[in-house]
């Protein structure tokens, strides 16, 4: 439970347009909050809060050395595959390298592991959360 | 004057070359892809052109397709902007043999300036100091790892095309070098389409300094003093500001005239920016020439806030034939001014862009706060371009000034529903090094432990507003009101 929920010295005011009112202490700021895929944003002097994110809370609890398949972190296109099916790879080998707005993004090997499969060809775009690759079990 | 200009190019920076020619009374053409059908440029120009798909090359890239809308739409002139096809000597040449004025320097001084290895040459025939470096004939990994040898180490491989720090790697030791060459290699043949590679010294705590020139078709140069630029990740300016902390009015006048030598040296017309590392500060400092941008850079406002001059107007002008439109006694520099880039990305993934709508996006407005953007709420951050949403310019009397506006001015910046670096932008002006002046090309990443913090549980204030966002309603009301509420459990507050 989040402190504001008990803590009765805030007042909000809805001001419209995604524009309220905080008022805590005798002091006054504006905050902006907007709902977008699935989460409340906030912004409030230059911070931004993002409530509600169960997709990355998921992602924190996944230890990323269990993963065994990786997938392209946004959409983005295959520039370069580095690694074949039955190669043996070590942890931190660049096994893919992506670009996405004009920035090179490699996808490293979470852990040692042999690939099992590229599902991905140079050139293509691919979309976030869809395999680009799998490894064997860890 | 030019009745009709074609502006070859998308977000912030079209609409702010857009914005120049309708004060000017020129009409103007937007091109535009795919993925832009309703983009601010498009919206504000008085024509618009689809030039075809959301891939860069398929549009922004095409010059096919842009040439075939100046001629369709009537357009006298085109004007680059920076990026896409900015710094492409043959695109100029085609823009003139169909007819058309090139908004920007000749093909001629492009491709003299556009290659550093051309550049470096004509600097040290110009008399203008560079770093230790070669761009060996023999471009083999052995030719290369020699070359490296005999510049010494620290060494920086670089592209001999192209720019940005797009495939600039430093290398600190002779073991390292193989796979640095296969990859700086490899991201100069896929940026630029030649992968020759350039050996050069690296200086140490270095300050990146440049210098604005304007010239004319007249053989007249002038410049309109330094931008400070060292605030950078991975040689992607994140601020700039002017005037430099590090420069003295005698270093301004050394560098300004070594400026000056090297444009006139490349009979550079129209406005190119060169750019220095400066070891030390002061008048006992060093300067090197490291190359010039032959086109309009993405930090020009700084130099318009203290110059008071509008650059892309003078542009047009001396593309026009006009005269450079001041000389260089009537230049002075008035206050400080400090640009932010806004950009979508995550600080807390190592940068990772960020693409999606901005569903909620709201500009700061306030004295001496100058914002030049491409998006509006609602619009679409497409995963096709890059990330610089908007740039904030702030400008005060003095360099405290400044910064209080800037920083004031970012926190009335929201932009939800992608994250940016606004908030990094924040910590990055309060930081004690900042504030003190004290920067050199590395401040980002030696100071990264404080600017991007780790992920830290939202505030009891943004738990508040969010609980009271999804009550819904209009009416007042206390936290208390809100009873147990899951949301504040997941999530954290990001940057």
């Amino acid at each position: 439970m989040g402190d504001g929920v008990s803590d009765p010295s805030a007042t909000i005011t809805p001001l419209g347009a995604g524009r309220f009112l905080l008022s805590r202490d005798g002091r006054q700021r504006i905050a902006y909050a907007t709902q977008a895929a699935g989460a409340t944003w906030i912004f409030l002097d230059g911070e931004v809060s993002v409530i509600g994110t169960a997709s990355s809370s998921r992602a924190r609890d996944t230890a990323a050395g269990e993963q065994a398949s990786l997938a392209a972190p946004m959409p983005a296109t295959v520039v370069a595959i580095a690694v074949q099916p039955g190669q043996k790879v070590a942890a931190g080998d660049v096994l893919i390298r992506l670009e996405a707005m004009k920035m090179e993004l490699p996808v490293r090997s979470p852990r040692d592991a042999t690939v099992v499969a590229v599902k991905c060809r140079e050139g293509e775009l691919v979309q976030p959360g869809v395999p680009l690759l799998e490894l064997d079990e860890a | 004057m030019f009745t009709r200009i074609l502006v070859a190019n998308r977000g912030e920076i079209a609409v702010r070359i857009l914005r120049t020619c309708r004060v000017m009374g020129i009409e103007t053409v937007a091109v535009y892809s795919d993925a832009d059908a309703r983009a601010p440029h498009v919206t504000l120009a008085d024509q618009a052109v689809r030039i075809g798909g959301a891939a860069p090359a398929d549009s922004y890239l095409s010059q096919t397709a842009i040439l075939a809308a100046a001629r369709a739409t009537g357009a006298q002139a085109v004007h680059p902007g920076y990026g896409f096809l900015s710094e492409n000597d043959a695109f100029a040449a085609a823009c003139a043999r169909a007819g058309l004025t090139f908004i920007g320097p000749s093909p001629d001084a492009m491709a003299k300036l556009g290659s550093k290895t051309a550049a470096r040459r004509l600097a040290e025939a110009a008399g203008v100091p560079v770093v230790p470096g070669a761009v060996p004939a023999n471009q083999s990994d052995p030719a290369l790892i020699d070359a490296a040898t005999r510049v010494g180490f620290p060494v920086l491989l670089k592209p001999s095309e192209g720019g940005g720090g797009i495939g600039m790697k430093a290398v600190h030791a002779a073991s390292d070098l193989p796979a640095a060459i296969a990859q700086a290699r490899r991201e100069a043949e896929a940026a630029f389409g030649d992968g020759t590679l350039y050996v050069e010294r690296l200086v140490t705590k270095p300050r990146h300094v440049e210098f604005q020139v304007l010239g004319d078709s007249r053989g007249t140069v002038v410049h309109l003093f330094e931008r400070e630029c060292s605030i950078q990740r991975r040689h992607q300016k994140v601020l700039e500001e002017t005037p430099s902390t590090a420069v003295t009015p005698g270093l301004r006048a050394r560098m300004g005239a070594a400026a000056v030598a090297l444009a006139a040296a490349a009979g550079y017309s129209n406005a190119g920016t060169v750019e220095f590392l400066v070891e030390g500060r002061g008048d006992s400092a060093s300067f090197y020439f490291l190359e010039m941008n032959a086109r309009l850079q993405v930090e020009h406002p700084i130099t318009e806030a203290v110059t008071g001059v509008d650059l892309v107007r003078a542009q047009i002008e001396v593309a026009a034939g006009g005269p450079v439109p001041w000389t260089q006694e009537q230049l002075t520099q008035r206050g400080h001014a400090i640009e932010v880039r806004v950009c979508a990305e995550d600080p807390r993934q190592g940068f990772l862009p960020q693409a999606g709508v901005l569903a909620l996006y709201r500009e700061p407005a306030m004295p001496g706060v100058r914002v030049d953007s491409g998006v509006t709420e609602g619009g679409e951050v497409s995963v096709h371009y890059d990330s610089l949403l908007a740039k904030l310019v702030a400008w005060g009397e003095t360099r405290e000034a400044a910064r209080r506006r800037a920083r004031e001015a970012l926190a009335h910046y929201p932009i939800l529903g992608i994250r940016t670096n606004v908030p990094l932008l924040m910590r990055l002006l309060a930081h004690h090094r900042f504030v003190a002046g004290d920067l050199d090309t590395h401040f980002l990443d030696t100071e990264a432990a404080s600017l991007v913090p780790p992920d830290a549980p939202p505030t009891a204030d943004a738990s508040a507003v969010a609980a009271r966002v999804r009550r819904g309603g209009s009416d007042a009301t206390t936290a208390a009101d809100v009873a147990w509420d899951p949301w504040t459990s997941l999530g954290g507050r990001g940057v």
